[in-house]
């Protein structure tokens, strides 16, 4: 009985800092589980952005991926998984931005092709017109 | 030493101490290497990089990028695999982001030249169609002039080719006047000599294959009307044939004995007479084309 009295009383500095090594760990590896509502906002606001300048038409997949991601974000929140739920926001935002950037490129390029047969076809215009004479 | 090892609690506690030590470092720093991706995502900026079409034209996005690529590569612990996929998609889309705002920038700065291009191909078309308009006016002018001057030059030969046969031209055409001394006095024959006169007719004829001739045979006063008349028109009709001969076509030939009713001086004298005795050949005029439609 006086022996395990003892013993126990050996373990209990051991206890404390098992308890310190738990903390430790929480402090290295772990943020703190608040909703990363800027984070999800500027997500929002990019996925807006990107519909309003036509990337349902010019990059209809990234701005899809791109709202996936928001609802990722949103399900992690509920799971109260913040970590993930910024991550999500992030790539969202990131991705709402890609499609915006590929809807500009692909109106420039349609631009470009016709500015391109509009001079063709004038050209040919002319020439024809050239060839009448 | 022994007084350390003989406490069982300081033991037991430094144990603890190293074994949670040890699982920090396991837990969060464990061979820590870049995420899987990272590399992949490298490449392909320095690829964007390196296209000298696009390098250039998204300095600020390819910058961000260059900085989400490097937080990407930054080595992790296994455990935090989620994390380093996360930073690789950030990375990943800041790469993409770059590449099209610089395929954005560049077919910009190819519509302005394609603009020039138009320009210029509208004025390059404009120009054409000038050039053709000049071209068209002197080709007009030239073959206006090659006519005019063939023309003249047609006229020029013809010209030359009456005053080689000394003939006259008269409202029925060009007449030439073969004088009776080509023939014997009374007989329808032509005489040797005659030949060369005739053969200019001949080459005249060749030359202007579009005129028809009317020979008329003419006769002064002297004998009877009927034998005058019969002489004429043996007389126009070995002219006839000798152009025949010489390869003028029937067709083109009409030959006609008018007697002695058409004088052309007085048949008193001598002189007159003999002017009167005569074969005419006239070298109608051509008959103008009408070019059917």
């Amino acid at each position: 009985m006086n022996d395990r009295f003892i013993s126990v009383r050996a373990l209990r500095p051991m206890m404390a800092a098992g308890v310190a090594v738990i903390l430790m760990l929480v402090v290295a590896c772990a943020s703190a589980p608040l909703t990363p509502d800027s984070a999800l906002d500027a997500a929002k606001v990019a996925i807006s952005n990107a519909d309003k300048a036509g990337a349902g038409q010019y990059a209809n997949a990234e701005l899809a991926e791109a709202r996936t991601r928001l609802t990722l974000a949103d399900s992690a929140v509920n799971e109260e998984d913040m970590v993930a739920a910024e991550r999500f926001a992030r790539e969202s935002q990131v991705q709402a931005e890609l499609a915006s950037a590929r809807t500009a490129a692909a109106k420039a390029a349609a631009v470009n092709v016709d500015m391109e047969r509009g001079t063709e076809a004038m050209t040919e215009e002319m020439e024809r017109a050239g060839d009448q004479r | 030493m022994n007084n350390l090892f003989r406490n069982h609690a300081s033991y037991a506690m430094a144990l603890t101490v190293a074994a949670g030590v040890g699982l920090t470092l396991a837990g969060c720093a464990t061979a820590p290497v870049s995420p899987v991706g990272s590399a992949d995502v490298r490449a392909k900026l320095t690829q964007l990089q390196a296209d000298p079409e696009l390098a250039t034209r998204a300095p600020a996005a390819i910058r961000e990028a260059e900085a989400a690529v490097r937080t990407a590569e930054e080595p992790l612990a296994k455990t935090d695999a989620p994390l380093g996929t996360h930073r690789v998609y950030i990375a990943d889309r800041k790469v993409e982001i770059a590449m099209a705002q610089a395929a954005t920038n560049r077919a910009e700065e190819q519509r302005v030249k394609l603009g020039e291009e138009r320009e210029r191909s509208r004025l390059d078309a404009r120009t054409r169609e000038a050039d053709a308009a000049h071209a068209e006016v002197d080709a007009t002018r030239v073959a206006a002039a090659s006519a005019a001057t063939q023309a003249a030059l047609q006229a020029e030969e013809l010209q030359r080719q009456i005053d080689a046969l000394q003939a006259k031209e008269t409202e029925r055409g060009i007449v030439l006047t073969l004088g009776d001394v080509l023939f014997t006095s009374g007989r329808a024959d032509l005489k040797v000599g005659a030949a060369g006169n005739l053969d200019r007719l001949v080459a005249f004829l060749d030359q202007n294959p579009d005129r028809r001739v009317v020979i008329e045979g003419h006769t002064d006063n002297v004998g009877s009307d009927d034998s005058n008349l019969g002489l004429s028109q043996r007389r126009a009709d070995s002219v006839q044939s000798f152009l025949v001969q010489r390869g003028i076509a029937p067709g083109r030939i009409i030959s006609s004995g008018k007697g002695e009713h058409q004088p052309v001086a007085d048949n008193q004298s001598d002189g007159g007479r003999q002017q009167n005795r005569r074969v005419e050949v006239i070298i109608e005029n051509p008959t103008p084309v009408v070019k059917s439609m």
